[in-house]
C-alpha cells in the first residue's frame, strides 16, 4: 500500500477542501435561508464527499501505522472532528434562532481549521504549537 | 381435477423423484470418495502418514476453524491460500528441484527448457499415477516424493506454528501466532492437507481425471479441465435458456387472465386482534437487530484483517482472530434471518386462524431464550476452540466444527434442531384451525405450513455426519443444510408468506395466489433440489455429480430471468389503493428481494455456476460477490421485509418515520451496491485472470493477494460498507424509536 501512499493523501487533502467548502457553502445559504442548503443532491454530495474521506483517512492511518488514541494528534484529530459535525448539524438544521446558526457556523469553520493546523503540524495543539516552542512530531514513514 | 390439485400432485411428484435422484447419488458419492489410506509410505519403506494421522489432522484443521481459515478443495475462506492447491503446488515444485539437483546438480529455475520440460514430464506421469493398493491401503510413493512432502510438512509446521521467519506470512494469511498448539497436532494436519492435495491430482482408477475432476488447475502436474466440465457447461447453458423459453411461452399463455382485484377501502389488517403471543415476538425483531449490528462489525474486522493483522492500533487478533470473526460472520448472516423469520412465523400463525393456543406466549419465549443461549454458547464453544484452549476430545460436540455455516458445535446443532422442531410446532398449532377450515386460504395455509414443517425438519441433515465421516461425504450433508434448507425451503416460505401477506390485504384472490405460489414452487424445486451438487463438483465426487449439478442448478436461474414480471407485480400492489402507502417500506423491501435476486442469484450466481467457470473461480472473491449479493440481498432484505411488515401490527398506530426508513433502504441497497461492483468484482476478475494464467494456486497466493492493487481494492470496500452500516443502523435507530417513543408517549 505503501506504493500509494502520496495519492491517497493527496486525495485525503482534496477531500478535506471539498467537504470544508461545501459545508461553508451550505452554511452560507443555510444563514441566507435558502432552502437550497439542504437540498437533496447538496446533501448526497456531503455524504460523497465524506465517505470518500473517510476511506482515505483509515488508508492512511494503516500505511502509516498511526492510529486515533495511540498518537495525540490523532486523537485529538478524532475527537475534534466530532466536535465539528454537531456544530455542522446545528448550522445547517437544528440551530432556532439565526444567530444561533450563525454562532455554530463560525464555531464549526474554527473548529475545522483548527483540526487542519493540527493535522499539518501533527501536533494536538494544533496552530498553538508555535507558541509553545516544540518541533512539529516527524510522521514516521514506516510503511 | 382443478389447477390447484394437479401443481400439488406435481408438486409431490417432484419432490419424491427429485430426492430419490439426490439420495441415490448420495450413494454413488459414498462408494466413489477419493479412498483414505490406512498408511503412506515411501518406497524405501518410511511411514509418512498413517490413516490415524490424517483423522487427527481433520480434527485439529477442524478446531482451528477449518473452512474459516483458507479453504480445503476450494470451500471456504479466501485471504488464506486453498490448502490443498498451496500443498499440491509446492509439492510438485519441490519434487522438480529434487529432481534437478539430483539429476543436473542445480535448481529447477537454471534448467534449460528441454530439461525442464522432461522433469515436468516425469512429475505428471508419477504425481498422477494411482498408487493407493485397495488390498492393503497403503499409497506407496518415491523416495524422492517422500522428501518433497517432508519438505511441504516442514514448512506447512512452522506456519501453523511461531517460527519468526514465517511471522509476515502469517500476517497475510490472517493466521495467529501459534495457531495450531503443539507439535504433534501440526504434523498430524499436514497428513490431511497431503491427502486433499493427493486426492487432487492422482487418477481415479482407469480413469484420466482426478478424483476432484482435475481442479485445481495446475497445469504443472497436468491438473487440467477435462472434457466432462467443458460439455456440461455447454449442455447447462442449453438447458437454462430452453427453461426460460418454456417459462415465458407459459407466462404469456396463462397468467394475467384474470380479473383485476377491488382492494378494500381500508386496511384490512387494521382490525387485527394482537394476541399475546404475538406482542411477545417483539423482542426477536430487537434481536435480529442486534445480531445484524454485530455481523457488520465483525465482517468490517474480518476484511481488514486482510491488510493488517490488527484492528487500527487495537490489537484485537490476539483474542479475536479472523477465523473467529469469519466465523461468527457468516453465522450471524444465517441466524439473524433466520430468526427474523422465526419471529414472522410466530407473529402471522395467531393472525391466520384467529386463535391463540394455550401456553403460546410461554412457548414463544423459551424458544427465544433458547435461541440466545444458543448463540452466547456456540460462540464461547468457538472463541475456546480457536484459542485451541477446549482440546479436540469436546470439539466436535462443543466447540468449532469448521464446516462454513454449519460450523457449531454437534451439541449446540442438536439443540438448534430442538429449537426448529419446538417453533415448527409453535407455529403448526396456531396454524391448525386454519389448515382444518376448507376455505379458500385452505391451499395457500398449507404450503405456508409445509415450508415451516421443511425448515423445521430439512435442518437435520446438518447432523448426518459424525466426526471422522469422509470429506466428501460431510460436504454432501452440508450442503443439504446450505444449499436445500437455505436456498430451497426458505426460498419456498418467502414466496409464500409474501403472497400470503398480499391475499390478507385483500390485493389478490387467495385462489390465484395459491396457484401461483405452487407453481413458483415447482420451478424453484425442479432446478434446487439436484442443483444442490453444482457445490459438490470437486468436491471428490463421480462425474454424475458435475453433470446432473450442472444441468439442474441453470434451472435455478430460469425463474430469475422472469423476476421482473413479479417485482412489477409486487410494485402494481403497493400501488393499488391509497393504504397500502401503511405498507411502503416492506414492499419496497420486497422489490429489493427481486432486484438482488436476479443480480445477486441470478448475474452474480450464474457467473461462478457452470463447471467450467466455476473450475476457475471457486474460492475467488468472485464467490463472496455471489454470497453477499444473494444472502443479504436476498434473504437479508427479505428478513427486513419481514420484520417491518410484523412492526406494522405490533405498533398500528404509530406514524412511521419515513426519512429514516427512506433513509435505511438506499443506504442498505447502494452500500451493497458499491460493495460487489468497488471490491469483490474487481478483485476476483483480477483473480481469476492470474488463476487462468499462472494456476489456481497463485491466485490464491501471498504472492498475488499481497500486491498493492490487491491492497487497494480491499480499502474499496469501506465506501461502501460504511453506507451499509449506516443503512444498518439507521433501521435500528427507527425500530428503537417506536418503543422508546411509546414510553415516553
Amino acid at each position: 500500500m505503501a506504493e500509494y501512499y502520496l495519492q491517497i493523501r493527496l486525495a485525503h487533502v482534496i477531500l478535506v477542501c471539498c467537504s470544508g467548502a461545501l459545508f461553508a457553502a451550505r452554511g452560507l445559504l443555510a444563514i441566507a435561508g435558502a432552502a437550497v442548503a439542504n437540498h437533496a443532491a447538496l446533501r448526497w454530495l456531503s455524504y460523497t464527499i465524506d465517505t470518500c474521506l473517510l476511506t482515505a483517512a483509515l488508508m492512511l492511518v494503516t500505511i502509516l501505522q498511526q492510529y486515533p488514541f495511540v498518537q495525540p494528534w490523532l486523537t485529538a484529530k478524532v475527537l475534534l472532528l466530532a466536535v465539528y459535525i454537531v456544530l455542522g448539524v446545528y448550522a445547517l438544521r437544528r440551530a432556532r434562532t439565526r444567530q444561533a446558526r450563525i454562532a455554530a457556523y463560525v464555531a464549526a469553520l474554527l473548529v475545522y481549521l483548527f483540526i487542519a493546523s493540527v493535522a499539518w503540524r501533527h501536533d494536538p495543539r494544533g496552530i498553538f504549537a508555535a507558541y509553545g516552542g516544540r518541533q512539529p512530531v516527524p510522521v514516521a514513514r514506516s510503511a | 381435477m382443478d389447477t390447484t390439485r394437479r401443481l400439488w400432485i406435481g408438486l409431490g411428484l417432484l419432490l419424491a423423484v427429485a430426492f430419490a435422484i439426490l439420495l441415490a447419488m448420495g450413494r454413488d458419492l459414498y462408494l466413489k470418495a477419493p479412498p483414505m489410506p490406512e498408511r503412506v509410505v515411501s518406497s524405501s519403506g518410511q511411514v509418512l502418514y498413517t490413516r490415524a494421522d490424517i483423522e487427527l489432522g481433520r480434527r485439529v484443521w477442524q478446531s482451528i476453524g477449518g473452512q474459516q481459515l483458507g479453504s480445503v478443495w476450494g470451500h471456504g475462506a479466501l485471504v488464506a491460500p486453498d490448502w490443498s492447491a498451496d500443498w499440491l503446488h509446492r509439492e510438485a515444485t519441490a519434487l522438480l528441484d529434487i529432481r534437478a539437483q539430483r539429476d543436473f546438480a542445480t535448481d529447477y529455475a537454471h534448467l534449460s527448457p528441454a530439461q525442464q520440460a522432461n522433469l515436468d514430464s516425469q512429475l505428471r506421469t508419477e504425481m498422477r499415477r494411482n498408487q493407493y493398493r485397495s488390498d492393503s491401503g497403503v499409497i506407496e510413493v518415491s523416495a524422492d516424493r517422500a522428501q518433497a512432502i517432508n519438505a511441504v510438512a516442514a514448512h506447512y509446521q512452522e506456519l501453523f506454528g511461531t517460527d519468526p521467519a514465517l511471522q509476515a506470512l502469517r500476517v497475510t494469511y490472517a493466521m495467529r501466532e501459534g495457531t495450531v498448539d503443539t507439535a504433534e497436532h501440526r504434523h498430524a494436519m499436514t497428513g490431511f492437507f497431503f491427502w486433499t492435495a493427493w486426492a487432487a491430482v492422482t487418477e481415479r482408477p482407469g480413469g484420466k481425471q482426478s478424483y476432484t475432476s482435475n481442479w485445481p488447475y495446475d497445469p504443472l502436474v497436468g491438473n487440467t479441465p477435462t472434457s466432462s466440465t467443458f460439455l456440461w457447461t455447454v449442455f447447462s447453458v442449453l438447458f437454462m435458456i430452453a427453461g426460460i423459453g418454456l417459462l415465458a411461452w407459459h407466462y404469456a399463455a396463462y397468467h394475467r387472465k384474470e380479473l383485476p382485484v377491488t382492494p378494500p377501502p381500508a386496511d384490512p389488517l387494521l382490525g387485527l386482534k394482537l394476541t399475546p403471543s404475538m406482542q411477545a415476538t417483539a423482542k426477536y425483531f430487537w434481536i435480529v437487530l442486534a445480531l445484524f449490528l454485530t455481523q457488520i462489525l465483525l465482517g468490517a474486522v474480518t476484511a481488514h484483517y486482510q491488510v493488517e493483522r490488527d484492528f487500527y492500533g487495537f490489537a484485537i487478533s490476539r483474542f479475536l482472530p479472523y477465523s473467529l470473526t469469519r466465523t461468527w460472520h457468516t453465522e450471524l448472516a444465517v441466524l439473524w434471518i433466520a430468526t427474523a423469520w422465526l419471529g414472522t412465523g410466530l407473529y402471522i400463525a395467531p393472525a391466520i386462524s384467529g386463535h391463540e393456543p394455550r401456553f403460546q406466549r410461554l412457548g414463544v419465549n423459551v424458544l427465544f431464550v433458547c435461541l440466545l443461549v444458543i448463540v452466547v454458547g456456540a460462540f464461547a464453544g468457538q472463541w475456546a476452540a480457536v484459542m485451541q484452549k477446549l482440546g479436540l476430545d469436546y470439539n466436535f460436540w462443543f466447540g468449532h466444527q469448521g464446516w462454513e455455516y454449519t460450523d457449531l458445535g454437534r451439541f449446540w446443532q442438536w439443540f438448534l434442531f430442538v429449537g426448529l422442531l419446538l417453533w415448527l410446532t409453535l407455529v403448526g398449532r396456531a396454524l391448525w384451525p386454519a389448515l382444518r377450515r376448507k376455505d379458500d386460504m385452505a391451499s395457500i395455509v398449507g404450503l405456508l405450513f409445509l415450508s415451516t414443517v421443511a425448515i423445521g425438519l430439512l435442518y437435520g441433515a446438518g447432523l448426518m455426519w459424525g466426526e471422522n465421516s469422509h470429506l466428501s461425504v460431510v460436504e454432501y450433508w452440508r450442503w443439504w443444510v446450505v444449499h436445500l434448507w437455505v436456498e430451497g425451503f426458505f426460498e419456498v416460505f418467502a414466496v409464500a408468506v409474501i403472497s400470503f401477506i398480499f391475499v390478507k390485504l385483500g390485493l389478490v384472490r387467495a385462489a390465484s395466489a395459491t396457484a401461483n405460489v405452487l407453481f413458483a414452487t415447482v420451478v424453484f424445486m425442479a432446478g434446487g433440489v439436484l442443483g444442490t451438487f453444482h457445490h459438490l463438483y470437486w468436491a471428490g465426487t463421480p462425474t454424475s455429480v458435475l453433470a446432473l449439478g450442472a444441468s439442474f442448478s441453470a434451472l435455478e436461474v430460469v425463474p430469475l430471468a422472469l423476476i421482473g414480471l413479479e417485482a412489477h407485480e409486487t410494485w402494481t400492489h403497493s400501488r393499488a389503493t391509497p393504504w397500502m402507502e401503511r405498507y411502503r417500506w416492506p414492499v419496497m423491501f420486497f422489490l429489493a428481494v427481486s432486484f438482488w435476486n436476479l443480480v445477486g442469484a441470478g448475474l452474480f450466481g450464474f457467473l461462478i455456476n457452470t463447471p467450467m467457470a466455476l473450475y476457475y473461480m471457486q474460492g475467488l472473491n468472485l464467490t463472496p460477490l455471489h454470497g453477499h449479493t444473494a444472502l443479504f440481498g436476498v434473504y437479508g432484505m427479505l428478513g427486513i421485509g419481514l420484520m417491518l411488515f410484523c412492526l406494522r401490527g405490533l405498533k398500528p398506530a404509530l406514524p412511521w418515520n419515513q426519512e429514516l426508513l427512506r433513509g435505511s433502504f438506499w443506504a442498505l441497497n447502494i452500500g451493497l451496491a458499491l460493495m460487489a461492483l468497488l471490491a469483490l468484482l474487481p478483485m476476483g476478475v483480477l483473480q481469476l485472470q492470474a488463476a487462468l494464467e499462472h494456476g489456481y494456486w497463485y491466485a490464491r497466493s501471498a504472492d498475488f493477494m499481497g500486491r498493492d492493487l490487491m491492497h487497494l481494492l480491499v480499502w474499496m470496500r469501506v465506501p461502501g460498507d460504511t453506507i451499509f452500516a449506516v443503512g444498518a443502523l439507521l433501521l435500528s435507530w427507527f425500530v428503537l424509536r417506536l418503543w422508546v417513543r411509546r414510553a415516553h408517549g
